[in-house]
């Protein structure tokens, strides 16, 4: 028996109707306190909504819509697109380290040295942060999907 | 859940008026896709990166306003509207009101 012919099971049931808004006040409250212990029922929820968005937004290809995917799967174009992409990450990145150099071994007093260290790391930790919390919740972002 | 930009749902008669329901949401693209986005607007054409971005902003903002309607009861929300703001130039915001409304089959 595939996943899809089996018959859905309580819980898949019930965040079914959670997702819907069909459950009572008591009920809602009681499964939202199982949500927050409980990931996979936040994924089901999650799964059930990204359904229902997408489903609601479904819209037909147009015509450049085609052209566009061609265009995308072209090996010059992939290529070309590929080796910009690099070169401009690369060369910021290299930037970045050269300007932290330049200002490493410049004549600067040690404390503004240090203070400018102090932003480098900051701005390195609260991004890479920012990026891990977004990580952790993009599979449950139902909206990014739809196209138009 | 009925949710229509008229006053009146044909056939169906309002017998309570809940009140404004409205859901708002600021979302943005990341930055290499805002990039990307640059360069297209330099050439013109459709940017994909926008249209998605409001598309998802537009999505989100009516299912927090049905949610709100949800929650007082509602069986109908009308007068819907939408309205959109710039946060700043990389992310877009929409808001999506109405007034949530309970309905009876018109005597």
């Amino acid at each position: 028996m595939s996943p899809e012919e089996r018959e859905p099971s309580a819980d898949e049931l019930l965040a079914m109707a959670y997702a819907d808004g069909e459950l009572g006040a008591a009920a809602r409250r009681d499964f939202e306190a199982r949500l927050a212990n409980e990931p996979a029922l936040v994924r089901e929820v999650a799964e059930h909504l990204r359904l229902d968005v997408l489903a609601r937004s479904a819209a037909g290809p147009e015509p450049a819509d085609f052209e566009w995917k061609r265009l995308s799967q072209d090996t010059l174009q992939r290529g070309g697109l590929g080796l910009g992409w690099t070169l401009l990450l690369v060369g910021a990145l290299a930037l970045l380290a050269w300007t932290g150099w330049t200002v490493a071994v410049s004549d600067l007093d040690l404390a503004a040295k240090l203070a400018l260290a102090a932003v480098g790391l900051g701005v390195v930790l609260v991004g890479g942060f920012t990026l891990r919390a977004r990580l952790a919740t993009l599979h449950l972002d139902p909206y990014r999907d739809i196209e138009r | 859940m009925i949710v229509v930009t008229t006053d009146l749902i044909p056939g169906r008669e309002i017998v309570e008026t809940l009140g404004l329901v409205r859901g708002n949401t600021v979302r943005s693209r990341h930055a290499l896709r805002v990039v990307a986005a640059v360069f297209k607007q330099f050439f013109g054409g459709e940017v994909h990166e926008y249209t998605k971005l409001l598309a998802e902003t537009r999505e989100q903002a009516l299912d927090r306003m049905l949610a709100e309607a949800r929650a007082q009861g509602a069986d109908a929300v009308v007068g819907v509207r939408f309205a959109s703001s710039e946060i700043s130039t990389a992310a877009a915001e929409f808001m999506a009101y109405g007034t949530a409304v309970k309905l009876a089959p018109k005597r």
